[in-house]
């Protein structure tokens, strides 16, 4: 049991809980970059045809990847690239949607593993409502919110049958997650697949694609993102999950519907007892969840640009799973996620660069993320540790 | 029929056999959501083993059963050490086990694509030469036969065109059951994952009970992991298994964490599987007509089924489940 | 050299974060007597006996057995040395037999590790009929009943063939004749020249079967005296520390209205098909203590949670202050006047993860006064909170903020008792409301309900210590099976009354079975 002063005690605790969320992160992150810098050192020691700078650019691009601006001479440059920064901002926005959507359900006690499904239903609603009324001529600002709603109702949707499962029967909401993101997958092909006003026929090389919505004209507005980050596909979407993110941070700790969802999360028994519906906030949580995960999908293909493979019945999308790190490297903290999800985008870029300027490939970044989530399943009980909150008092029975 | 029930031995074998991974760890009080990741792990690891050997020219084809079964060996070995990461993180440092196998399924595929784009510059790793059928498939060729040789229907079934791996899965899937039940070492690993403060005051180190379950899971689903690449795959890694380890997470769960209603599940949805992966070629009664495609539903239906099915099974056997008690509480000495 | 004693524990400290359980210690057992060890929850007795059956690894001290040097490092090594224990919270594995959990940890197998159940079997049968321990050696742990369960773990000792035998608290969940029968055993097992440790705080059960007593007080020991040249009052004094009123006191009841009427309630069983109460009526009228007594598992966790709503019930009416709430809410409920004093503080009764003033809260937070269009009104639920932390007393480490999880029990449950009382429902359903405290505390709670009690409110009291039901109730209604089998008044009937009825031998209605 920690004991801290009790007249300066409160304002030091929550200094030092922050403190030590932010602390765990940095030691996570950090020591994930080194494993990856130590697979890059002992694969370009082992594998032919990668020389001593081969493994000193690799490095250097795992760490600075958003900051190259490419080769020259022979030599990597780098210095400000706002076409990197800026697509690292784009693709940032569906990671903070993802992030957002598993912390809010952490925080209710709920592991949504099934951000993909819910991110791919939020697609199949954004971008069939966005075609429609886009082809029907109404007008883009009302083609937008329908698209941008009609995604995240299909999310919440999605989101709801893993809440419900576990509300009502409690199943494990893990199970049911996996089991809805592969049948959103079928279903999404499915639909796209007997639907061919969807598909891009008109441009050549594009077969298997849905038609991107900028050829329609609903478009997500840039709100200045052109100006800081000119050549770049960085839109307003990365202000609205801002905002989104900020909106959730309050509805977690300043309402009395966010008190509720917390103590059913915390003890779901408890929350009964006080006269919570329990069912009702679990199914709700993950509805949520789902609608943020979807707003992800939502807000990356209404930027205009993006193409969406639609036969994709045998994979799910890396955002949905990506959400997670996100999420628990920031603790759980809504706004944290922004931060985290811009550092996950960070270093997806870094990989892309890797991939083009280097002999190593894309998945190094893959394997960095994924020691940072198997770290920070402890990092968090380190945490607990330093707090003194130990699981049970190991007291005298 | 005999392509049909062969075909659904082929889907049924991997799922019960990583179902029964999930069971072995769960039963020791650890859940393992990496059968996943495990999966994909053994199966790289097993199609490696083999280019190497082929590459350094081992074994020839008509050796093609040893080798097989060499490399069953080797992928069930890495299966188990790559789920110590697992271990490791839930038993020592008592992490949260759901986020700790998160970890390892974004890991495996991670790490498998990394290297196989390195070894082979696309994103499928196949063997070297050959094919997995010239070269591990038992036909009646493999014993001297004649090409068109017939041992009759239970013969055909038992023999032709069967791969020598789904036997030995079912044969460990056999011994694991009886060690489980029968043995010393199956009541103390069950101790532990329904009571581990007792198992404890018993004088059992709950610890190394864990840790030996999570390993044997490790061991069959890095097992059941190449057996899928290798019969449903044509011995090729691509870092994914196709939801195949969640799938036997499932099957674990509604057959109960108990062997036999874990294999009827298995076949169950082996059969599901089959219809959805051959439904176009399928000719139930053998007249010649393809019955299922021929109806016209989208081939999506069919391949979405085995998880609507789940989820439908998951409903309603949901009461009657009983989750091993301790499963997925991290156990600390310090605190009864 | 041989020792006059087969256990020294000589001078064991052991200490956990925060604080000494243990403080030099020294405990002598001698062949063939029953020792008990006296104190009150928290004392370090479980501890102490931890150490002793190598659970825990104490700071300093030494452990001699048969006047050697021993070092115990774990159950195996305890084992070894012949010393067996029967745990307060039984350490069984419910979905295992008899069998099963018998031989677990001690199993014989062939060489391969093949078990070999039919020799054990024929061993468990043995002993089980020489000690008179009836067990249905193929039936499922959770079948059977606490009494049987208590019997299984007297069994897993006497199948590893241990001589020293430590009982912790093994009284808690028997009837007054099962605990006659357990004296009656242990005495048989000391005439057999085991060695007994016999680890509880209820003086009747010393005085009746012990030979010395050691006392502990707060982690250190008081002293040990021979029981018969001692008395109850003295021992009480040595457990607490100061002189203690062994009598609740309070006022003759005056009963008014009709606050909770219960009609021919059923409600189901979580584990069986049938259901758990079986159709009873009884009504709880304002300014008295009814308290539901009977032995655990008898129906008394559903009763209540089909009152308070956390359970559907299956039948019957139920209506409170005059309005039917029988398929009412939890929440409505409560605010129909009913507070709740849950049977599990840890489960129920607070959300741990929250601060003291949340858990404050946790009925109120909704109410105009902490809340403003959905957003929560911090300052006024920090008021509130402060205001119920003086007013009953509740301490923590840093006041309203403290993390629940990290306060010490008593102060958890003094925390409950503030938010359910400050409620001021006439309707209070306290459940167990002073188990694993001191007897401070259980004094403070005691008074609490009496007074509300004089206020005016309608108690229902669950309580499985016979202590509390005979002291604080007014009326005692004894459930058995599901059902009430008899309505007594603790001022007209004694414990061994109670007993007959809470072990079912006797109901009122019907001619008395034998007994």
């Amino acid at each position: 049991m920690l004991r801290i002063d009790p007249d300066t005690g409160r304002q030091k605790w929550f200094r030092s809980e922050g403190a030590k969320s932010v602390l765990s992160a940095v030691i996570s992150i950090l020591i994930g970059m080194a494993v990856g810098t130590l697979i890059i050192i002992a694969v370009g020691l082992t594998k032919e045809g990668i020389s001593t700078k081969g493994i000193g650019e690799g490095i250097r691009l795992v760490f600075l990847g958003v900051f190259s601006t490419g080769r020259s001479g022979g030599t990597l440059t780098f210095g400000y690239n706002p076409v990197n920064l800026g697509n690292m901002l784009f693709r940032a926005t569906p990671l903070i949607m993802t992030g957002l959507s598993v912390a809010v359900a952490f925080k209710t006690g709920l592991f949504n593993i099934g951000a993909a499904g819910q991110y791919l239903m939020g697609t199949m609603g954004t971008l069939t409502v966005g075609l429609v009324l886009g082809n029907a001529g109404c007008p883009v600002f009302i083609a937008w919110i329908a698209a941008f709603l009609a995604g995240m109702l299909l999310g919440a949707l999605w989101g709801a049958i893993p809440g419900v499962f576990k509300a009502y029967l409690n199943i494990n909401e893990v199970i049911t997650c996996i089991m809805t993101n592969w049948i959103a997958a079928n279903l999404v092909t499915w639909w796209f697949d007997s639907h061919e006003i969807f598909k891009n026929a008109a441009e050549g090389g594009k077969i298997g694609y849905i038609i991107p919505l900028k050829n329609v004209g609903v478009v997500t507005p840039k709100l200045g993102m052109n100006l800081l980050f000119p050549g770049s596909q960085a839109n307003g979407g990365f202000w609205i999950a801002c905002i989104l993110a900020v909106a959730m941070f309050i509805m977690l700790t300043r309402t009395t519907f966010g008190y509720e969802l917390r103590a059913c999360g915390s003890n779901r028994h408890a929350a009964r007892y006080a006269g919570i519906n329990d069912k009702r906030n679990i199914i709700l949580s993950m509805m949520i969840s789902g609608a943020l995960a979807a707003a992800g999908a939502a807000l990356y293909y209404l930027s205009g640009n993006t193409e969406f493979f639609w036969s994709t019945y045998q994979s799910l999308p890396a955002e949905g799973f990506n959400g997670i790190p996100v999420a628990l490297l920031a603790s759980n903290n809504p706004v944290a996620v922004i931060f985290t999800g811009v550092f996950m985008s960070m270093l997806n870029v870094a990989g892309t660069q890797l991939k083009s300027l280097t002999a190593y490939n894309e998945y190094i970044s893959d394997i960095i993320i994924a020691v940072i989530v198997y770290l920070s399943a402890f990092s968090m009980l380190i945490k607990q540790v330093l707090n003194g909150r130990e699981k049970k008092k190991g007291g005298n029975k | 029929m005999v392509f049909l029930i062969q075909q659904t031995l082929l889907f049924a074998v991997p799922l019960m056999i990583v179902a029964l991974a999930g069971v072995c760890a769960e039963r020791s009080g650890v859940i393992n959501l990496a059968l996943e990741g495990i999966m994909i792990f053994g199966a790289f690891i097993g199609v490696l083993f083999i280019r190497i050997m082929q590459d350094l020219n081992l074994f020839d084809k008509e050796e093609g059963q040893i080798l097989l079964l060499l490399t069953l060996l080797v992928s069930a070995v890495f299966g188990g050490l790559f789920s110590l990461l697992l271990a490791f993180s839930a038993i020592n440092l008592k992490a949260d086990q759901t986020i700790g196998g998160t970890a390892l399924n974004m890991l495996a595929p991670a790490v498998v694509l990394f290297f196989i784009v390195l070894i082979a510059q696309q994103n499928t790793l196949g063997m070297s030469k050959g094919s997995a059928a010239g070269w591990f498939m038992i036909r009646p060729s493999t014993f001297g036969l004649p090409k068109d040789y017939s041992w009759g229907f239970l013969g055909d079934l038992i023999l032709n065109k069967v791969y020598l791996s789904t036997y030995i899965c079912i044969l460990v899937f056999i011994a694991v059951s009886v060690i489980l039940y029968k043995t010393r070492f199956g009541l103390r690993l069950r101790a532990c994952g329904e009571n581990p403060q007792a198992a404890d005051s018993l004088g059992i180190n709950v610890y190394k009970m864990r840790y030996a379950g999570v390993i044997l899971s490790g061991v069959l689903a890095g097992l059941g992991g190449f057996n899928y690449a290798l019969t449903t795959a044509g011995c090729s890694a691509t870092g994914a298994v196709a939801g195949y380890g969640f799938l036997a997470l499932a099957v674990m769960i509604f057959g109960n964490w108990t062997p036999l209603n874990i294999a009827a599940g298995g076949l169950l949805f082996g059969l599901f599987k089959c219809i959805a992966a051959t439904y176009s070629t399928l000719d139930i009664n053998g007249d010649g007509v393809y019955m299922l495609a021929e109806i016209g539903i989208s081939p999506y239906i069919y391949r979405m089924l085995p998880y609507v099915i789940t989820l439908v099974v998951l409903a309603f056997t949901s009461k009657k489940s009983r989750v091993p008690k301790a499963e997925g509480i991290p156990y600390d000495k310090g605190q009864r | 050299m041989t020792s006059e004693y087969v256990i020294e524990m000589n001078h064991i400290r052991k200490e956990f974060p925060g604080i000494v359980a243990n403080d030099d210690i020294t405990l002598q057992l001698k062949k063939g007597e029953i020792h008990a060890l006296l104190g009150e929850n928290g004392a370090g007795k479980s501890t102490l006996m931890s150490v002793l059956f190598g659970l825990y690894q104490p700071e300093a001290g030494t452990i001699k057995k048969d006047g050697v040097e021993v070092k115990i490092n774990n159950p195996n090594d305890a084992t070894a040395l012949g010393i067996g224990m029967v745990h307060q919270h039984f350490k069984l594995i419910d979905v295992f037999t008899v069998l099963d959990n018998i031989i677990l940890g001690a199993e014989t197998t062939t060489k391969l590790g093949f078990l070999k159940k039919k020799e054990a079997r024929k061993k468990v049968i043995a002993l089980s009929e020489k000690y008179g321990l009836k067990v249905d050696v193929d039936a499922k742990v959770e079948d059977i009943t606490v009494g049987m369960q208590q019997r299984v773990e007297i069994l897993k000792m006497l199948y590893r063939e241990n001589d020293i035998l430590i009982f912790d608290e093994p009284t808690a969940v028997l009837t007054p004749q099962e605990i006659d029968e357990l004296m009656e055993i242990m005495k048989g097992f000391a005439k057999e020249g085991k060695s007994i440790l016999f680890i509880t705080h209820k003086l009747n059960e010393i005085m009746a079967v012990s030979d010395r007593v050691t006392v502990l007080r707060k982690g250190k020991c008081i002293g040990t005296v021979n029981t018969k040249d001692t008395n109850k009052q003295e021992l009480s004094n040595m457990m607490v520390g100061r002189p203690v009123q062994l009598e609740i006191q309070k006022e003759p009841a005056k009963p008014g209205d009709v606050v909770l009427h219960v009609e021919n309630l059923k409600v189901p069983s979580k584990i069986h098909k049938n259901d758990a109460v079986k159709g009873i009526s009884f009504d709880v009228r304002q300014g008295e203590i009814v308290c539901i007594a009977g032995i655990d598992g008898n129906g008394q966790t559903e009763l209540i949670h089909g009152l308070t709503g956390l359970e559907k019930t299956s039948a019957g009416k139920i209506s409170l202050c005059g309005k039917d709430i029988s398929n009412a809410s939890i929440r409505k409920r409560s605010q129909a006047g009913m507070s709740h004093i849950p049977e599990d503080r840890h489960k129920h009764g607070l959300v741990l993860d929250y601060t003291l003033e949340q858990n404050m809260v946790l009925q109120s937070y909704m109410q105009p006064r902490f809340q403003k269009h959905g957003f929560i009104r911090f300052d006024e639920v920090r008021k509130y909170a402060d205001q119920l932390i003086d007013d009953y007393d509740v301490r923590s480490g840093q006041g309203a903020v403290t993390v629940a999880r990290s306060m010490s029990g008593g102060n958890q449950q003094k925390a409950i008792i503030a938010r359910e009382l400050d409620r001021d429902e006439p309707l209070i359903v306290a459940v167990q409301p002073t188990r694993g405290l001191d007897v401070g505390a259980i004094e403070h709670i005691h008074k609490q309900l009496i007074a509300e009690r004089d206020k005016g409110k309608a108690i229902l009291l669950v309580s499985l210590e016979l202590d509390e039901v005979m002291g604080l109730s007014d009326r005692i209604l004894v459930l058995y099976e599901g059902k009430i089998v008899g309505e007594l008044d603790p001022k007209n009937t004694t414990v061994q009354e109670l007993g007959l009825y809470m072990s079912g031998a006797k109901r009122q209605g019907e001619e008395a079975a034998s007994c």
